[in-house]
C-alpha cells in the first residue's frame, strides 16, 4: 500500500477509472468523519507509530453541543491511506471526502523537519479540495532553533516522544470539533436554516428556504464530469436533478453531524425528486443513505468500537484485519436479531426494507459501469447489514455477483476482494464458498497476470480453505472418523495445491508433509494410478527433505501436525510374542487358582464382571527386562513396485525399551509379509506397546495402533518384570554313543539326554551348567516329571541336590555342574501264567510246602514257549507300572491278574522331563524364576528274567534255597553272579535253574505281625512284602555282559511268595526239638528205626514270641507219602502210638519250652513221616483284650518243616 | 437438460456425481459442493418453522452466467442437485421438479437394494441410466 501511494504521489493525473474500492466499509461509516493519519516514515518506528495511532483512534467519537443547545454524537473514522480516487467521489457520498489529516513524523534535525513539513503541506495539497483541518505531530527533543518552515500553515504538536503525549486525546478531540463546526456550517450553508430555530419547525422552514436559494450547483460523480457538456442547464429537468441531488447531498451532511433523523427526511424527499427525473446514479445513491441513515437510527450502539486492548502481547490474529482499519468482523453472525427499535424514528425503514431499498441501490449503481467500486462496496456493506440480521441467504445474494461487477483492479485488490468475500461468507456461515474464495485468492497470488508471484502467501490462503473442505491436517482426527469425510475429489485437488505451493515456496518438508497426508488420508479415494503417481511424486519431494514425524510449525505461528504413513505398507495382526519356552519367566511361588472343580465352567467365581474386566490388550504373560521380546506384524505393499522399508521400530511408552530397528524389502503387490519387530526392555514397569515406525518413501512414521482403524487394540501392555539369569545347559558325555546331544544352540530350548540301559545297569550324566546372563544365579532347583511315581522315577534317575546347592551362587560367565545318576531299574520276575495252579488257591493249612514244588516245575518245563512269545508280541510298549509289588502280598490276587498287561522281558522306555527351575538377581526378589528343561529317554533293555521260583527248605533251619529259573534275555552271553562267588554262563535266550541259599526271614522282623495271631488281609500283604523284602536284600544277582563288558545287578524285590512258601522263608516261632530216643534227629537227616520196635518221640516246643501262648494244640500225625503225592494218613494198621499224638498245651509262656514224648511201633516197615505241629486255638493272647470276633475262626497252625522222615526197616 | 447431476450424503459428503462433459468435472465439484452451504442454509431454516409436511425441492440455490443450480433434499437428509445451463431459458421449474422426483425414485430402488449399504457410493446401473436419460433430456 505504501509503494501505491507514492505512485500516486508521483503520478499528478491519476487514472480516473481506477478504482479502490473499500472493502470494510460499514453502513455507519456513512455518518463518519474522515481523517488520514499518515505516518511520515524516515526516523519514526512503525511501533512508534502504532502506539500514536492506537491512541488517535481512541478518540472515535466526540460529543458536540451545537448552536441548539442539543448534545450531536459525531463520529470519526481514521484511515492510513487514502486514494484521491475515493476523494473524488466525496460529492456524491461526503463521507468520502477527506476532512482531516493528522501526519506524525519524528525529527532530530532542522532537515528532518523540513522534510516532515514538505511531506505535509504537499498531502495538504493532495486533498486540498476536501480538507478541512490539519495536525502534525511531531515527535523530537525539544529545542528552541528548530522552527518549522515559513510555508507551514498547520498546527504543530510538539512531543518529545510517544509516551510522554498525554494530551493527544484532547488535541484530537479540538481537531473533530473544529472538523464539526465546519461541516456543520456546510450544512447550514445548503440548508439556510438557522441554527436559531427551533427543531420542531425545522423541516419546513428547510423546505423554504431550499426554494429560496436561487442556483442550486449541480453535483457531479467524478465520472459524470466529462458528460456534463452540452447539457440544457437551465432546463427545469436538469433544475430538479440539481434540487435532488443537492438535497440528497444535505442528508449526508445531516447523518455525518449527528441528526440521523433530518438527514431520513432528506433522503426521503430526495428519492422522490430523484425518481421523477430518472437520476438513476443518485437515486441508488439516495436509497443508500436512506439505508445507512436507517441503519443509524435503527441500531445505535454498532458503531465501529476500538477493542480495550492494553494488553500488547495479545495481537490481532493475522489476516483477519487489516491493520489501520478495524473491521465489523467481531459482530457475530445474527446479533442485530432483537431490533432496538427506536420509537421516534417513524421515517427509518424496517429491517426488511433497510436490505430491500439497498437491493434497489445496487441495481441503481449497476447502471453505470463507472461506478463499480460504488456499486461494490454496497454489496459489501448489505450484505453486513443482512448477516447481522441473520439473514444469510439475503447476504449471499448481494454477495453473488460481487465478482462480476466490472472494475479495473490490480491482482493485490483482486485478492483483497476475494478474502473480504471469504470474511463474509464466513461470517455467514458458508464455509465451502468463502472456502472457495481463499482458495480463488491463493490461486490470484500466482496468477499469470501476477507479476511477483508470492508462493507464501498463496500456500497460507489455500492452508486457510482447508476448514471449509472438511479437511483438517491431523490424519487422526480423519482416522477415527471424528469429523465427515467431506468431499473426497476436491480435497484431493486442494491438496495438491498446497503441495504445489508449498514446494515453489521453498519449503520441501512441508510439500513432503502434505503429500505425505495426500497419501495417507485419501488412499481409497485415489485410483490405482493416481496411487502410483502421487508415491512417487512423494518420493521425489522427500528426496529433497525428508519427512519425519514431528510437528512443523509455520512462520504464521501454524503447527502442521506430523503425518504417517499407515498404509504404505499396510500392516495387519499385530501380535505380540510370549518369550521363548525356556525364557519365560514363571511364579517362583503359584498363585492358588480358585477354581471350581470343572476344567470349564460358564459360571464365574467371585465377582461376576471378571471377564469383562480382562482386556485383550493385556498380556497374560510377561516380559523381562534386558531381555529380547518380539513382535510380528504382516505388512502389505499395495504398490505396485517394490518397497523398501527400513528402520521399522516398536513404539513404546511407559517404560524405557530399546528398539532395534529392523529392514524389509515388499515385493510388488504382495502381502503378508511377516516381520518381526524386537526391542529390549530396559526398566521394570508396565510396557505399553503403541505402534511402530517406520521409514518409506523417504517417510519417517510413527504408526500409533490407535489410529489405525483397522487395528483391534489401541495399544497393547505387557508387564515387565525384573531381570533373570539366563543358563545354558550342555552334558559332557560325548564319548558315549547312546547319548545324543544335539548342537547347543540359544534356539534350542531343551536338551536331550537319551540313553540305553539293560535292566539292573547303572551309568552317570554330567550335566554342565554355564551362566551366560548377566545375572547371578542364585536359585536352582531340579525336578523331575514323569509318569512314574516319584518312588519309582527315584530308582531310575538320581541326582544329589545337596551337590548344586553347593555350588550356588553362580556369577556370571561361571559354570557348575552336577552328575545324573541313571539305573536301568526293571521287574525281573516273569509275572505268573494263568496256567500255572498257584499255592494260593489250594487250602493254605496243612500242605507242606515243598511237595508242591515239583509239580509247579514240572508244569513249567511242560509249558511250550511259543505262548511266551505270544506275550511278547502283544505288549509292545510295556508299562513300567510295577503291577506285581503291588498284588504281591496276595497270592490269591496274583491268580486273578491278566497277565497280558505286564511283560518285563520286553525293552520299556522312560520319557522323564528333567526340570531347572533357576533364578536369581531382581528376578528372584520378585518372584520369578525360569525353567529350563533336560528331557531325558531312558530305554531300558531286558537283561535276565526270573520266570518260575520256589522255595526249599536247607540242610539248616536257619536257611532255605531260593530256586530260580533265570532266562537271559540279551542276544549275548551272560555271566551270572550269584551266591558267593557262584558263577553261571548263559547263552541267549537260554534258561538255567539256579538255587541260592538265603537266611530264613528272623521274626524280629516280624514281631509285630504276630502279635495278632489272626492276620487279615492287610497284615498278610504286609508280611508277604516283608518277607520278600528280606529275600530281595539277601539275595544279590549280579550280571555282565562279557562282550560289551556291561554289568548290572538284578533285584528281586517283589518276589510274589505263597504262603506255603512264607512258612518256609521266614522262621517259625515255635522252635522244635524232636527227640528220637533221645536222640536229637537233625532235619533231612537220615533216620532209621527198625519195624516192631518201639520208638521213643520226643518233641520240645520252644515260644520265641514275647508273649506267652494259650491253648496250644500239639499234635504228631503220621502219614506216607506216594509218588503221586496222594497221602494216606489212615495208618492204623501200619502203627500204633502209645501215649497221647495230641496234646492241649493251656498256656506255653514266652521263651519257654514244652516238652511232650509218646512211643510209636511201627508195624510194617516203608516210608514214614511224622507231621508236627502246633495249633493254637483262638484268640488267648493276654496282652489282646478277649472277644474279638476272629475267636471263632480257624486257628494258626505251625508245623515243623520239615517234616520227619523215617524209614522203617524190617528187623 | 441438466449437466451435472450429484447425490450428496447425510453428511454432506458425493455419493454420485455425474456430468455431461467430463473434461471439467471438477469444476462442478466446486459448484455443488459450494451449493451445499446454500442447501445447509436453506434446511436450517427450514427446520425452524416447525412444518410438518417439508417440501423437499429446494428450488434455485444459485445462479451463475453459466449455470443454474437446483437443489432438492430427501426427507433422510438425501441431497440432490441439478445444474442446468443458464442459456437454457425454456426450461420450466416443473420440468426441475419432474427430474427432481425421477431422481427421487431412482434412488430410492438403490437403497431398496438389500446389498447396498447406506452411505456408500452408489454403483447401480440402473440408477445411471435414469441419470443419463434425464441429462440427456429423455424424460
Amino acid at each position: 500500500m505504501r509503494s501505491s501511494v507514492s505512485y500516486i504521489l508521483s503520478s499528478p493525473a491519476p487514472d480516473t477509472r481506477m478504482s479502490h474500492p473499500d472493502y470494510d466499509q460499514i453502513a455507519q461509516d456513512h455518518a463518519s468523519i474522515l481523517i488520514l493519519v499518515h505516518h511520515q516514515e524516515g526516523l519514526l518506528k512503525p511501533k512508534s507509530f502504532t502506539k500514536v495511532w492506537d491512541k488517535i483512534r481512541r478518540v472515535n467519537h466526540t460529543k458536540v453541543t451545537d448552536s441548539a443547545g442539543v448534545t450531536r454524537q459525531v463520529y470519526i473514522r481514521y484511515v492510513k491511506d487514502y486514494p484521491v480516487e475515493s476523494n473524488d467521489w466525496g460529492e456524491f457520498q461526503t463521507h468520502r471526502r477527506l476532512l482531516g489529516l493528522i501526519s506524525v513524523g519524528q525529527y532530530e534535525s532542522q532537515t528532518d523537519l523540513n522534510e516532515i513539513c514538505r511531506f505535509h503541506e504537499s498531502l495538504k495539497v493532495r486533498y486540498t479540495t476536501t480538507l478541512y483541518d490539519s495536525r502534525c505531530i511531531l515527535f523530537g527533543k525539544e529545542n528552541e532553533e528548530l522552527q518549522t518552515p515559513s510555508n507551514f500553515k498547520s498546527l504543530p504538536l510538539w512531543y518529545s516522544d510517544v509516551e510522554s503525549c498525554s494530551d493527544l486525546e484532547s488535541q484530537v478531540s479540538e481537531l473533530l470539533n473544529s472538523l464539526f463546526w465546519v461541516l456543520e456550517s456546510k450544512r447550514q450553508l445548503f440548508s439556510g436554516v438557522s441554527p436559531l430555530f427551533s427543531r420542531m419547525h425545522r423541516s419546513h422552514s428547510q423546505e423554504r428556504s431550499r426554494e429560496k436559494l436561487d442556483r442550486v450547483p449541480l453535483l457531479l460523480a467524478p465520472f459524470e464530469r466529462k458528460d456534463i457538456v452540452g447539457l440544457d442547464l437551465e432546463s427545469r429537468t436538469n433544475k430538479k436533478k440539481c434540487m435532488g441531488r443537492m438535497i440528497k447531498h444535505l442528508g449526508d451532511l445531516s447523518l455525518q453531524a449527528g441528526v440521523p433523523h433530518e438527514a431520513l427526511q432528506h433522503y426521503i424527499s430526495a428519492l422522490d425528486t430523484l425518481r421523477s427525473v430518472n437520476d438513476w446514479l443518485w437515486l441508488g445513491g439516495a436509497a443508500e443513505g436512506l439505508c445507512s441513515a436507517s441503519v443509524i437510527v435503527l441500531y445505535p450502539g454498532r458503531w465501529r468500537t476500538f477493542p480495550i486492548q492494553r494488553n500488547a502481547s495479545l495481537p490481532p490474529s493475522p489476516g483477519k484485519r487489516r491493520p489501520g482499519l478495524i473491521g465489523p468482523s467481531s459482530l457475530p453472525l445474527g446479533s442485530l436479531t432483537p431490533v432496538p427499535i427506536v420509537e421516534d424514528a417513524p421515517k427509518a425503514l424496517s429491517p426488511e426494507g433497510i436490505l430491500r431499498r439497498y437491493q434497489e441501490a445496487i441495481q441503481n449503481y449497476a447502471k453505470y459501469q463507472s461506478a463499480g467500486m460504488i456499486e461494490t462496496e454496497a454489496c459489501f456493506k448489505a450484505a453486513q447489514i443482512a448477516i447481522q440480521q441473520g439473514c444469510p441467504l439475503q447476504a449471499a445474494s448481494f454477495l453473488k455477483n460481487v465478482v462480476l461487477i466490472n472494475l479495473t483492479l490490480t491482482e493485490q485488490e483482486k485478492i483483497q476482494r476475494f478474502l473480504s468475500l471469504s470474511e463474509l461468507y464466513t461470517q455467514m456461515g458458508f464455509h465451502r464458498k468463502a472456502s472457495l474464495c481463499r482458495r480463488l485468492a491463493a490461486t490470484r497470488h500466482v496468477s499469470d497476470q501476477n507479476r511477483q508471484p508470492d508462493w507464501t502467501q498463496c500456500y497460507n490462503l489455500m492452508l486457510q480453505a482447508l476448514d471449509g473442505h472438511r479437511l483438517s491436517l491431523d490424519p487422526t482426527e480423519r482416522a477415527t472418523g471424528g469429523i465427515a469425510e467431506g468431499w473426497p475429489a476436491l480435497q484431493i485437488h486442494l491438496l495438491q495445491q498446497l503441495v504445489v505451493a508449498a514446494r515453489r515456496m521453498g519449503h520441501s518438508a512441508l510439500a513432503t508433509r502434505h503429500m505425505t497426508f495426500l497419501l495417507q488420508t485419501m488412499w481409497h479415494h485415489l485410483n490405482p494410478k493416481e496411487q502410483r503417481e502421487l508415491t512417487k511424486q512423494l518420493q521425489k519431494l522427500a528426496s529433497e527433505c525428508e519427512g519425519a514425524p514431528v510437528p512443523l510449525v509455520l512462520d504464521s505461528r501454524a503447527v502442521i501436525p506430523p503425518a504417517n504413513l499407515t498404509n504404505i505398507p499396510l500392516a495387519k495382526n499385530f501380535r505380540l510374542q510370549d518369550l521363548p519356552l525356556h525364557l519365560r519367566p514363571q511364579k517362583i511361588q503359584k498363585l492358588k487358582e480358585d477354581m471350581g472343580p470343572f476344567l470349564y465352567t460358564p459360571i464365574s467365581f467371585g465377582s461376576l464382571d471378571r471377564k469383562s474386566t480382562k482386556s485383550l490388550s493385556r498380556m497374560d504373560y510377561v516380559w523381562v527386562e534386558g531381555d529380547m521380546c518380539e513382535v510380528l506384524l504382516d505388512l502389505y505393499n499395495p504398490l505396485p513396485f517394490e518397497l523398501k522399508v527400513s528402520n521399522m521400530r516398536l513404539l513404546a511408552s511407559e517404560v524405557v525399551f530399546e528398539s532395534i530397528p529392523s529392514s524389509i524389502v515388499l515385493p510388488p503387490d504382495s502381502g503378508p509379509n511377516t516381520v518381526v519387530l524386537a526391542g529390549v526392555p530396559k526398566e521394570v514397569g508396565e510396557l505399553e506397546i503403541q505402534g511402530y515406525s517406520t521409514h518409506t518413501l523417504g517417510v519417517k512414521s510413527n504408526c500409533q495402533l490407535r489410529h489405525m482403524r483397522h487395528m483391534p487394540q489401541p495399544s497393547f501392555t505387557v508387564e515387565v518384570v525384573p531381570a533373570l539369569p539366563h543358563m545354558e545347559m550342555s552334558t559332557n558325555d560325548q564319548k558315549n554313543n547312546n547319548l545324543q546331544l544335539p548342537p547347543v544352540d540359544a534356539s534350542v530350548s531343551i536338551t536331550t539326554i537319551s540313553k540305553s540301559l539293560y535292566a539292573g545297569e547303572s551309568t552317570e550324566c554330567q550335566v554342565t551348567i554355564l551362566n551366560s546372563g548377566s545375572q547371578p544365579i542364585e536359585l536352582l532347583e531340579i525336578s523331575a516329571q514323569c509318569v512314574l511315581d516319584p518312588s519309582q522315577l527315584k530308582q531310575v534317575l538320581q541326582w544329589s541336590a545337596d551337590n548344586i546347592q553347593a555350588q550356588l551362587p553362580l556369577h556370571p560367565g561361571a559354570s557348575a555342574s552336577f552328575t545324573l545318576y541313571l539305573h536301568g531299574h526293571a521287574e525281573y520276575i516273569a509275572p505268573p501264567r494263568s496256567d500255572v495252579n498257584d499255592g494260593g488257591s489250594q487250602p493254605s493249612s496243612l500242605l507242606s510246602g515243598p511237595s508242591s514244588l515239583p509239580s509247579r516245575l514240572s508244569s513249567l518245563a511242560s509249558t511250550p514257549q511259543p505262548s511266551r512269545h505270544a506275550h511278547h508280541n502283544e505288549l509292545s510298549s510295556g508299562s513300567f507300572r510295577s503291577q506285581i509289588s503291588s498284588r504281591s502280598g496276595s497270592s490269591i490276587g496274583s491268580s486273578r491278574l491278566n497277565p497280558k498287561i505286564y511283560d518285563p522281558s520286553a525293552p520299556k522306555v522312560i520319557d522323564c522331563q528333567l526340570k531347572l527351575r533357576y533364578s536369581g538377581g531382581p528376578g528372584l526378589e520378585a518372584g520369578y524364576c525360569r525353567v529350563k528343561s533336560i528331557s531325558l529317554s531312558l530305554e531300558i533293555l531286558p537283561s535276565i528274567l526270573i520266570t518260575s521260583w520256589d522255595v526249599l527248605p536247607a540242610e539248616t533251619s536257619s536257611q532255605f534255597y531260593l530256586v530260580l529259573d533265570v532266562t537271559n534275555k540279551t542276544l549275548g552271553e551272560l555271566e551270572l553272579f550269584y551266591a558267593d562267588g557262584k558263577v553261571m554262563l548263559l547263552e541267549g535266550n537260554e534258561e538255567c535253574r539256579i538255587a541260592v541259599p538265603v537266611e530264613r526271614c528272623p521274626l524280629s522282623k516280624l514281631s509285630k505281625l504276630y502279635q495278632n495271631i489272626e492276620l487279615t488281609d492287610v497284615e498278610k500283604a504286609e508280611l508277604d512284602s516283608v518277607c520278600s523284602d528280606h529275600v530281595a536284600s539277601l539275595v544279590d544277582l549280579k550280571w555282565v555282559l562279557p562282550v560289551s563288558n556291561r554289568s548290572g545287578k538284578a533285584s528281586l524285590r517283589g518276589l510274589p511268595l505263597t504262603s506255603d512258601m512264607l512258612d518256609i522263608v521266614r522262621m517259625s516261632p515255635l522252635q522244635w526239638e524232636v527227640l528220637l530216643n533221645k536222640e536229637i534227629a537233625k532235619p533231612l537227616s537220615e533216620l532209621t528205626c527198625v519195624a516192631g520196635q518201639c520208638l521213643q518221640l520226643g518233641v520240645t516246643v520252644q515260644n520265641y514270641l514275647d508273649w506267652p501262648l494259650h491253648n496250644v494244640a500239639l499234635s504228631l500225625k503220621f502219614f506216607q507219602e506216594y509218588q503221586s503225592g496222594i497221602r494216606n494218613y489212615r495208618l492204623d494198621s501200619q502203627l500204633a502210638v502209645a501215649g497221647a499224638p495230641n496234646v492241649l498245651i493251656t498256656q506255653l509262656d514266652d521263651q519257654s519250652s514244652v516238652y511232650h514224648e509218646c512211643n510209636v511201633v511201627f508195624f510194617m516197615p516203608g516210608l514214614y513221616k511224622i507231621d508236627i505241629q502246633c495249633s493254637s486255638v483262638g484268640n488267648c493272647s493276654g496282652a489282646h483284650p478277649p472277644g474279638d470276633a476272629t475267636e471263632s475262626t480257624p486257628a494258626h497252625t505251625w508245623k515243623l518243616i520239615p517234616p520227619i522222615e523215617l524209614t522203617v526197616t524190617d528187623p | 437438460m441438466a449437466v451435472c447431476i450429484a447425490v450428496i450424503g447425510k453428511e454432506n459428503s458425493p455419493k454420485y456425481v455425474a456430468c455431461l462433459h467430463s473434461e471439467n468435472e471438477l469444476q462442478f465439484h466446486y459448484k455443488v459442493h459450494t451449493a451445499l452451504d446454500v442447501v445447509e442454509e436453506k434446511l436450517s431454516l427450514a427446520g425452524k418453522s416447525n412444518c410438518d409436511v417439508r417440501e423437499l425441492y429446494l428450488g434455485l440455490l444459485h445462479s451463475t452466467e453459466e449455470h443454474k443450480i437446483f437443489g432438492y433434499v430427501t426427507n433422510t437428509k438425501i441431497k440432490f442437485i441439478v445444474i442446468v445451463e443458464a442459456a437454457n431459458t425454456t426450461l420450466r421449474d416443473n420440468e426441475v421438479r419432474t427430474m427432481f422426483r425421477r431422481l427421487h425414485a431412482a434412488y430410492t430402488d438403490v437403497v431398496c437394494n438389500p446389498f447396498y449399504i447406506p452411505g456408500d457410493h452408489i454403483v447401480s446401473k440402473k440408477f445411471e441410466n435414469v441419470v443419463k436419460s434425464i441429462m440427456s433430456g429423455n424424460s
